[in-house]
Order: C-alpha cells, then structure tokens, then sequence
C-alpha cells in the first residue's frame, strides 16, 4: 500500500533541483508544499522539477499551490516543471483542464535531460 | 483493448479490395437468408410475382440503410462495429397478425412505431443500464443462437409443414454443413475465410444434382427490366393501440438482441472486454430503430442487427466496419436488380438450414461467454436459469401458447421475446434488496482525509467495488469536504452501493456547493480562494458521473454518483 501521508524529497541532477512528492496533496498539506517551493526559488533555484510519480490525487488546493509556485517562478526568472504526470492524477490535471496552464514532461530522465540541456 | 489472437481485420482496419468484396459478399449471402421472413409476409399479403420481387428490393435497401447506420461510428447514431442488418423473427408473429388483422398499412405503421419505440429507448440506455446487464445480453445471444440453430434444423431434417424427416435434404444440408466445418477448422487463408459462402455453394450444387434446386422464383424475373428503381407500392401507414403493447414488446426485443449483438462484436475485438461501452450500444440501438421506421416508410418489416453475420465475422476473424459499408453499398446496388432478389429466394431450405446451424453454433456459444464471464451469484443464476428455461418452453408448448389472448401471442409464442421478458423482469425483482448503505459522521474540525479514505477503502472492499471508482468517489468526497470546510454540526456522510453504481451523499451545514460548468481562468484561482473554490466545484462536475448540490431544509446536501 502508496503511504497517503504528503512527503517532499529534494534531490539535484547538474542545475535541475528535483522535488519528488509523494502521497495525497490536499487542502491540509498544500500550504506546505508551497512553502518548500517557494523557499527553493528564493533561495536561487532556477530549475525546478516537481516529480508526481508517487502522488495519488491532488485536489483544487493543490492546483492553486502550483499555479502561486508557477507564478513565483517567473518572478524569479526560474524554470518551473513538473514531470511523471500519470494515471489518475494526469485525469485531474485533463479535468481541470491545466495541462496547459504548466510546463510537463514525461518520466523524471526525460524531463532531467531536456532541461539540462536547456 | 487488448486485440484477441486470431483476429485478422480489427473493426478499425483496413482490409484490402478483393478481400473487402468477398467478405461482403459472403455476408451479404448469410444475410439474403433473413429475406425468408419478409416472403412469409409477402406470400400471406397475396402479392404476385412482380409485386414479390419488387417486395424484395425493397428490403434489400431497407437492409443497406440500416447496415450503414448500425456500423457507422458516430455521437448519436450507429454501434462503430461489423453489425450488419438482417430480417428477424422478432417482427415475424406481430406483423403477421398486423397484416391478418388490419392490412399491410397497419403492419407498416406498426413496423414505424416499434422503429421509433426503439429509438426512443437509446439514450435512456445507461439510466436502464441496471435493468439490462451483460448476462440478460449474453441470455439473448444464447436465446438468440439456439432459435437459429432450432430453425436451422427443422430445414436440415427438411421437416417444415410435414412431419416426416427428408433423406434428400439431409444430404444436401450434411454436405455444406461438412464443407463449412471442414474449411473452417482444418483450412486456412480463403478457403476458412470464405467458408459459409463456399458450403452454401457446395449446398446448392448438390441441390441441383437431388432435383432440389427450384429456380422458379429465377425465371419470374426474366421479364423484368435488368435494372429498375424499386418503387414504394403500398403507400398507407395506419396506427392500431391495439396493437401497440406486441409492438412495443417488440422494440424492446429488439434492443435486447441489439444489445446482445454489438456487445458482442465489441468483445470479439477486445480481449480484455468485461462489460459493453454504453455509447456504442446506444448508437446501436438507436440506428437499428432509424433503420426499422426506414423500412415501415417505404413498405417492408422492421430489422434487427444479424446475429449470424457476428457470429460469421468471429467466425473469420474479419471484423472491420468497412465490411459493413462495402456490404452497405453492395445490397444498394442488388436492390436495383429484380433477378438479384430471384436468386437469392432460390437458395434451398437444406442450404439455409445448414448455415444457420453452423452460425448458430458460434453466436450460442458466444452467448454463454457472455453470461459466464459474470460472476453468477443465487439472484443472477436464477435470473439467467429461469428465463433460459422458460424461453425454450415457448418453442415445446407453441400449440398451448396459441390459445392464450392475441395480446400475449407476441410476448409467448417466440422463445426470445418470452425468454428476454422474463429475463428483465426477475432482474428488476431480484434487485430488491441489492443496494448496501454505510454512513459516517464527522465532528466539525479540520478535515480527517485518513478517517474519510478509510471509511471509502473498507467499504469499497466490502462490497467489492471497483478499485478505480472507488479511488474516484474518494477525490470527490476528499474534494467536497475540503470546499466545506468545517461547518457547526458536523457532516453527515452516506454512501451505498450496487453492482452498477456508487453514490454518496453528503449533508452538511450552509449553502450548497457552486458547480460551475467552466473552469474558472488561472487567474481567479491564484488570486482568490473563491477561485479555487469554483476549480473545485469545476473538478466535481467533471470527475463524477452525475453532481448535484442543493438546499436540504437548514442544511445543504450534495450528491455524487459514480457508475460502476
């Protein structure tokens, strides 16, 4: 069974800094999300990954989050991306009709290679 | 959809001219047999020779409208499969005494209300979704077979209207039957391909050398022009409310065999196939109803999708829709040929019979996949047991049904309507008491997500619910209570389940929740919490299959339905 409880991972990959979440993103957790995010882009990150391979659903909280982060981002003259957009929680992002509204990659690779190249 | 081995043309391939012609034509031979039925009636309207081939025509282009329509794949109207039409003696009983009882206009407007009867139930189709599941449709298909083959015999054994077994026919019907198995099973390429065309051939050959072959009806098209329009000759439709419950228990068979038939050839082309696709089988249903007001309009029975010709493409394992078309157009052209219509009624009983039989021995077996591919608890057994039981008696007990009221004829003397009517009405008995309910409720406080996916996991096991819907319903739910928020007096969380639906209701504090029917701009959301409150009712509207919200007396509840 996935843990359902919100974790947060930080890894790098050359310039690309990796956030791997994991679990469910709701209301009760996505201000923490935001605040981890947004520390990292003030703290000078110009590429960051949002890997969503272990994220089970996300809900209207966690959209608004990652639409502040993305905004965030081009303020800071930072590349926002997310990555590994699958199953279920790709039928949200297609719902809610956002697919458009972010910058997404395939697997966690793909994308990591594309943006460091970039 | 997982492709199945051993299927050669998927219902989206290509399939190459020569072939696409040749199985066409062979359907196209599979399905000149229904033209027995219309004859019945023509013979019995007292039409003469002309009038018969004429007649004929006729029916050859009602069958080319509703092939296209039933294979055509579109929002409204067609299944998207090889569903190609055929004359079916589900009209057979009711328009026979139409047209004893009132004349061909009765019969032709009657054919037009069962049409539009028929076409009407299409989009209720899904909301019917519990009053018709797969196994009453895998019950018709096997009904549905087993009267082909029961049919198919009486002509083999060459018994119709004398009691008395025919040598002659037997040889004939073991000869094409023998070369339609032989090719079928130890051949391959054309010769499997084209099987059923190449044992009625044979058929017919050894017709000819027993003296069976009757050409007559051949030679009464000899005087005919060699291409001709065919005309629209009994003009007259006629309403009877007499007559409106047989017709409509024909509709309703009709879309019972429809459905059996399109779910099907879904399945042929699906490996993975559990349960039919509503779109398709609606589309289904409503062109074969188009199909049936076509032929009341310009003067012929009703039709149905053929079941023989589905068995023929599991058969092949040549199942494109462009098959349909080419036969579509094929059968335009022959309804312009009076000698084409001669042919074709030449074919002899042992011939018919032995196609039917092998067809009938595909179609019944995939009428029992259908049914044992479900799970078939006591209600479902009994349900599947009794109505399959019954529907035979219909066949065995014919001299005793005759006697009932003329109003029940139709429903007692066919072993389909009787078996499919008794079928529907057991499941919609059976249903009592199938629905299980679980409540939870929640002190006001900051939303529980753990305790809410628990509640949902436990009972979505219990009930042995769907993984996917119930990780569904879990996001609706998590999404409701989240727009909520905590409201004085808690909320009141109920779900209940049957094998077709789950749904949940949640009664709460404070106004209903906002379900907008567009996404509100990136820009709403970020700046605001309404904005993000208006996604969520968005992403409700969309991820449940039906949402509503409204004011319940001081509280508001918010109801989600999931299909399952």
């Amino acid at each position: 069974m996935v843990e359902s409880a919100l974790k947060v991972a930080e890894t790098r990959s050359g310039q690309v800094c990796i956030v791997a979440v994991s679990g469910r993103i709701d209301s009760t957790n996505a201000n923490d999300l935001l605040t981890r995010l947004n520390t990292l882009l003030s703290s000078g990150e110009k590429i960051l990954l949002v890997d969503f391979k272990e994220v089970l659903y996300l809900t209207s909280a966690a959209f608004r989050v990652l639409l502040v982060a993305t905004d965030e981002a081009e303020r800071n003259a930072a590349r926002f991306v997310l990555c590994s957009v699958l199953g279920q929680v790709r039928d949200l992002f297609e719902m809610g009709g956002l697919l458009d509204a972010f910058t997404i990659l395939g697997s966690r690779e793909e994308a990591v290679a594309k943006l460091g190249l970039a | 959809m997982a492709r199945p081995v051993g299927l050669l043309y998927a219902v989206d391939d290509a399939v190459p001219a020569g072939m696409l012609v040749l199985s066409a034509l062979q359907h196209i031979g599979v399905i000149a047999t229904t033209l027995f039925y219309p004859l019945i009636l023509a013979r019995e309207a007292g039409f003469d020779p002309h009038a018969t081939l004429n007649f004929m025509s006729l029916c050859m282009l009602t069958l080319a409208v509703g092939t296209a329509l039933l294979c055509v794949r579109s929002k409204f109207v067609g299944s998207g499969y090889l569903c190609p039409a055929g004359y079916t003696q589900i009209y057979l009983g009711p328009c026979l005494f139409a047209l004893q009882n009132g004349g061909l206009a009765v019969m032709f407007g009657m054919t037009v209300v069962a049409g539009f009867l028929q076409t009407a139930l299409a989009p209720a189709l899904r909301r019917l979704r519990p009053l018709l599941p797969s196994e009453i449709a895998g019950l018709v298909t096997a009904i549905i077979g087993l009267s082909i083959a029961t049919l198919g015999m009486r002509y083999v054994l060459g018994i119709q209207g004398h009691r008395e077994i025919r040598a002659d026919s037997v040889v004939i019907a073991v000869i094409a039957l023998a070369t339609m198995i032989v090719l079928n099973i130890w051949t391959k390429g054309l010769t499997k391909l084209f099987c059923a065309m190449i044992g009625m051939l044979f058929g017919c050959a050894a017709s000819a050398v027993l003296g069976q072959l009757d050409l007559s009806i051949v030679a009464s098209s000899a005087g005919e022009a060699l291409m001709r329009v065919p005309v629209v000759q009994f003009v007259g439709w006629k309403f009877d409310a007499a007559l409106l419950a047989p017709f409509a228990m024909v509709a309703v068979a009709s879309t019972l065999q429809t459905l059996g038939n399109v779910s099907t050839a879904q399945r042929i082309n699906d490996a993975d196939w559990l349960r039919p696709s509503f779109r398709s089988l609606s589309g289904g249903v409503a062109a074969n109803g188009i199909a049936s007001m076509f032929g009341g309009m310009v003067g012929t029975p009703g039709v149905n999708v053929y079941t023989a010709c589905v068995g023929l493409s599991s058969a092949t394992g040549i199942t494109s829709r462009r098959v349909g078309y080419a036969i579509s157009v094929i059968l335009l052209v022959l309804a312009t040929v009076p000698v084409a219509a001669g042919v074709f009624l030449a074919v002899p009983y042992p011939v018919i019979g032995a196609l039917q039989l092998f067809l009938g021995a595909f179609v019944l077996t995939s009428g029992l996949q259908m049914i044992t591919a479900r799970m078939l608890d006591s209600r479902r057994t009994i349900v599947i047991g009794l109505s399959f039981a019954i529907a035979v008696t219909a066949d065995i007990y014919r001299d005793a049904f005759a006697t009932l009221p003329p109003v029940l004829q139709p429903v007692f003397g066919n072993s389909l309507v009787l078996g499919t009517t008794c079928a529907v009405l057991l499941n919609l008995i059976m249903r009592i008491g199938v629905r299980k309910r679980e409540s939870l409720n929640l002190e006001p406080g900051p939303l529980d997500r753990e305790a809410v996916e628990e509640f949902l996991s436990e009972q979505g096991g219990r009930w042995a619910a769907r993984r996917e819907v119930v990780s569904r319903a879990t996001f609706g739910l998590v999404q409701v209570l989240e727009v909520i928020g905590s409201r004085p007096g808690g909320v009141e969380i109920e779900a209940s389940f049957d094998e077709f639906s789950l749904d949940i209701r949640v009664r709460h504090a404070g106004a209903p929740l906002a379900l907008p029917e567009h996404r509100p701009s990136t820009r709403e959301i970020v700046a605001s919490e309404e904005g993000e409150r208006l996604l969520a009712g968005y992403l409700l509207r969309r991820s449940a299959d039906r949402i509503s919200s409204r004011a319940a007396g001081e509280r508001a509840e918010t109801q989600l339905h999931y299909d399952h």
